[in-house]
């Protein structure tokens, strides 16, 4: 069941990427996916490649860690690949059975649907396994800063956040605990219709949320005791700084928002005849 | 008295929906830099107090000022939680963050206090509490002792003048406990912190210059810690206990040796040694103890064979639980596993129920081919009684109903509407085709061997029992299913002296009446001692030793190594037979005083 006690997909390191600011991240994964969706051709698709690639190099994970991630999305992929092998409408006829039509425009097309969500999930992937939760929320808080002044309560939702990333560890064992404790009294949670395992998930939750409740009264008062009164004349003792990485990073992007721009318009002038063949209907 | 810190006024206090008041004329003055401690059974207003303090509770009559401020008023509050600091029981319900420095931030950041200052803060706290290595660690992966030291951290933070440990050791190891306490005394010693502990356990009351004794609300006793651990049957009435320490003295006391008050082993050595010179005793040795003897049938013997066991394997975070164990237990016996947390005895005792289970028994097992030059190693294997444990087709469920497991803290599995449901829970799980009748009368028997009133409580929410009530109901429901073997983990933890020695009394009267084998772990060296008749030492994943008590803690200095305590008794006896005095009993108080008299009242035949 619940065996592994480590959260989230953090893989531990000393990188180039493991030491960005996280905001650096952060926003360079949203710069990433815009840029993806913004291609119209398979050189920016590709240019687009180059730098996620050059950034798994960078991060030193193991390519297997980061490819595992597909795992996730292989259902979408495989449906959307088939939904638009069959009904992607086109010119050029490559194969014909009864109404099933497959075209040359509807095999590109999904070819370069497949890449994008691929690098996509790749990508993302890349910023969970080089950056803690903690350090994500940390980003995240502060790039939602100016939500401050339109009232967002932006400080407590980063300390509900991190007091939830704190507790997961702790929720974990104790539900261990509880599974094996009703084990050993004969409960049996793996065999049985859906109902009968409904049912016998009672005994594990009632003491999981009883515990649940018992814990946050006892933070409460802890916080209360350790003088939190809310985000009014609070200070910050973490403060996230950018650095050359960072900048080298915020480089990297410009180079590569220019090569999208200047690929998605001069595309059809390289290589014409290849461009003619995988060319995306529109 | 030094400078009063806090000064208390005929303080009443009563929780809402509940009779009579939980603190009832609290009178008190804590003085500057004084260390008290205060004692009571539990629910005997002593945590409604420490939240009295800081105002997280309001008292409903009387006053207390914190530093010349009236707690009663709202706006007092912020500078008074800035004076008085407190450290809960539970280390994981007081860390908001999950990097220790972000968490021991959390104070000074709440204050306002400016960022370099707060670096400093941590640093400083930090090395209070010896965990300046520890500042960017996650609080999830230390240990108990190093995570409430982390809290004690957090307070610190905040620069309090007066520092509360609400039963902050309750939940601990004895070398978490040592580590806290430590760091207690050397808060109040070296930077003159006011401290007020309050604790169950008798021997770090002894520690303060002075301790109260709450009974129901009240303030029954007051004094130095040495006055009060005078009298032990004032104590009993409270529903407290004498330390060990002073039992022994007491009796020491009544064969007519001249013992004072003695609060340590060392100095209690050097009053019985004091005894023995004045009658001319100066070497002395006792015969050997006799070990009890169990008259077993061995059908129910647990044998482990090179059990090796491995969390999160394949994952950066893999680590070896337990690495080759080798382990007999007879049929019949009443025995210890000791070890630290983190030593891999829960690991071990998960296996004996199947809850872990072999790796051969799992479904999907191959067997490793074996490589050419390397020696497999050897495998695992695990019996109980005609269960073999690695194998596949084996009734693990059957298992389960000859194995009762009971978990630390079981209380917190109960789930139930009513007692009745919950204990017959296992029952029903574990055969179907019961009457009612049946099950009644079985959930009756349990209900009752635990010593609770079965009318009275089936038709109850567990939830509304008292705590000790609650652990009993929970033991009921492991039992009700007529285990050959119990095995429990921790069963008096968090328990007042009272509730620890009536659950040990409960479990001695369980193996006579209803289960064979009793199997307690334990970090608890008297708890031990004074109850099993063997015991195994597990260590990093290792037994380090598996023998009868005596013989056990006969390797004092290889299990202090360890970072293991040992029994009391065990400490007066080496520290005696440095002197040439050798008591060889088997450690538990009463054979002990029994020796000692018998070669005191030797010299005089």
């Amino acid at each position: 069941m619940l065996n592994d006690v480590t959260f989230g997909q953090y893989y531990p390191g000393k990188s180039f990427l493991h030491r960005a600011d996280p905001r650096t991240k952060l926003l360079a994964l949203i710069a990433f996916i815009v840029l993806l969706f913004v291609s119209n051709n398979f050189y920016s698709l590709l240019a687009c490649a180059a730098l996620l690639f050059l950034a798994i190099l960078l991060s030193r994970l193991p390519l297997g860690s980061v490819l595992r991630s597909i795992k996730g999305i292989i259902f979408i992929l495989v449906l959307t690949s088939v939904l638009n092998l069959f009904f992607h409408g086109g010119e050029r006829l490559l194969f014909q059975w009864k109404f099933i039509k497959i075209y040359l425009e509807g095999v590109v097309f999904t070819v370069f649907l497949v890449l994008r969500l691929f690098f996509l999930v790749m990508a993302s992937s890349v910023l969970t396994l080089t950056t803690t939760p903690v350090s994500l929320t940390d980003g995240i808080e502060s790039l939602l800063k100016p939500l401050k002044y339109i009232k967002f309560p932006v400080h407590e939702l980063a300390l509900i956040m991190s007091i939830a990333l704190r507790f997961i560890p702790t929720l974990i064992d104790e539900t261990n605990r509880i599974i094996s404790a009703q084990k050993a009294r004969g409960a049996d949670f793996e065999s049985g219709n859906i109902f009968k395992r409904i049912k016998a998930i009672v005994p594990i939750l009632i003491p999981l949320l009883i515990s649940a409740f018992r814990r946050a009264e006892e933070l409460g008062d802890a916080m209360d005791a350790r003088c939190y009164t809310g985000s009014k004349n609070r200070t910050k003792y973490k403060k996230l700084h950018f650095g050359a990485r960072d900048a080298a990073v915020f480089a990297a992007f410009a180079v590569l928002i220019a090569g999208v721009v200047l690929l998605n318009i001069y595309a059809a002038q390289i290589f014409p005849q290849i461009y003619e063949y995988l060319r995306l209907s529109r | 008295m030094s400078e009063p810190v806090i000064i208390c006024q005929n303080l009443k206090f009563a929780y809402p929906g509940q009779e009579g008041y939980a603190l009832n004329g609290i009178n008190l003055t804590v003085g500057k830099g004084e260390f008290l401690s205060v004692i009571g059974h539990n629910g005997s207003g002593k945590s409604t107090l420490a939240r009295l303090f800081n105002g997280l509770l309001t008292a409903n009559e009387g006053k207390i000022t914190v530093f010349g401020k009236d707690v009663s008023l709202r706006e007092n509050i912020a500078e008074i939680r800035r004076h008085v600091g407190i450290v809960f029981q539970n280390p994981d319900n007081q860390t908001v963050a999950s990097i220790v420095e972000d968490d021991v931030a959390f104070g000074p950041e709440n204050l306002g206090v400016e960022r370099e200052e707060i670096g400093r803060r941590i640093e400083w706290a930090l090395s209070a509490v010896g965990m300046e290595k520890f500042r960017t660690a996650t609080p999830s992966r230390l240990s108990g002792g190093q995570k409430q030291r982390i809290a004690v951290a957090g307070v610190l933070a905040v620069k309090p003048d007066v520092l509360i440990l609400d039963e902050s050791t309750a939940m601990l190891d004895p070398r978490g406990r040592r580590e806290v306490i430590d760091v207690v005394r050397r808060l109040n010693k070296e930077e003159g912190m006011t401290i007020i502990l309050i604790t169950h356990f008798m021997d770090e009351a002894l520690l303060a210059d002075r301790t109260i004794v709450l009974n129901k609300g009240e303030i029954a006793l007051e004094g130095t810690p040495d006055k009060i651990f005078e009298n032990g049957d004032a104590l009993e009435t409270f529903n407290l206990r004498l330390p060990e320490i002073s039992v022994i003295c007491q009796n020491l006391r009544a064969a007519g040796m001249e013992i004072g008050n003695d609060l340590t082993p060392s100095r209690l050595a050097e009053d019985i040694l004091k005894n023995l010179h004045s009658r001319g005793i100066f070497s002395a040795q006792t015969g050997k103890p006799k070990s009890a003897q169990i008259i077993s049938d061995h059908l129910w013997d647990i044998d482990i064979k090179n059990l090796s066991y491995t969390y999160s394997k394949k994952s950066p975070f893999a680590t070896n639980a337990l690495k080759g164990v080798n382990l007999h237990i007879d049929d019949g016996e009443f025995f210890g596993i000791i070890g630290h947390t983190g030593s891999g005895k829960s690991t071990l005792i998960q296996h004996l129920n199947a809850l872990i289970k072999l790796p051969q028994a799992e479904k999907r097992y191959h067997k490793p081919k074996a490589k050419k030059g390397v020696v497999p190693p050897p495998e695992p294997s695990v019996t109980i009684g005609k269960f073999n444990l690695a194998d596949k087709k084996t009734d693990f469920k059957a298992l389960r109903a000859s194995v009762g497991m009971v978990f630390q803290y079981p209380e917190y599995q109960l789930f139930a509407e009513t007692v009745f449901a919950d204990v017959a829970f296992g029952l029903k799980n574990f055969n179907k085709n019961l009457t009612d009748e049946e099950i009644e009368a079985a959930v009756k028997s349990s209900v009752e061997i635990v010593g609770l009133n079965y009318e009275e409580v089936k038709d109850k929410s567990p939830f509304d029992l008292s705590g000790g009530q609650k652990r009993r109901v929970a033991i009921a429901g492991v039992i009700v299913t007529k285990p050959h073997i119990l095995v429990l983990d921790e069963p008096a933890a968090g328990l007042d002296p009272k509730g620890k020695k009536e659950i040990m009394e409960l479990l001695h009267k369980l193996h006579e009446e209803w289960c064979k084998t009793v199997i307690i772990v334990s970090h608890d060296m008297d708890e031990v001692a004074e109850n099993c008749t063997r015991a195994a030492v597990i260590s990093e994943g290792r037994v380090f030793d598996c023998a009868v008590c005596a013989d056990l803690f006969a390797r004092e200095s290889e299990l202090r190594a360890l970072g293991l305590d040992v029994p009391l008794t065990v400490k007066i006896s080496s520290l005696l037979a440095e002197n040439g005095i050798a008591v060889q009993s088997d450690c538990t108080a009463k054979d002990f005083t029994s020796k000692v008299i018998g070669i005191y009242g030797g010299a005089n035949a």
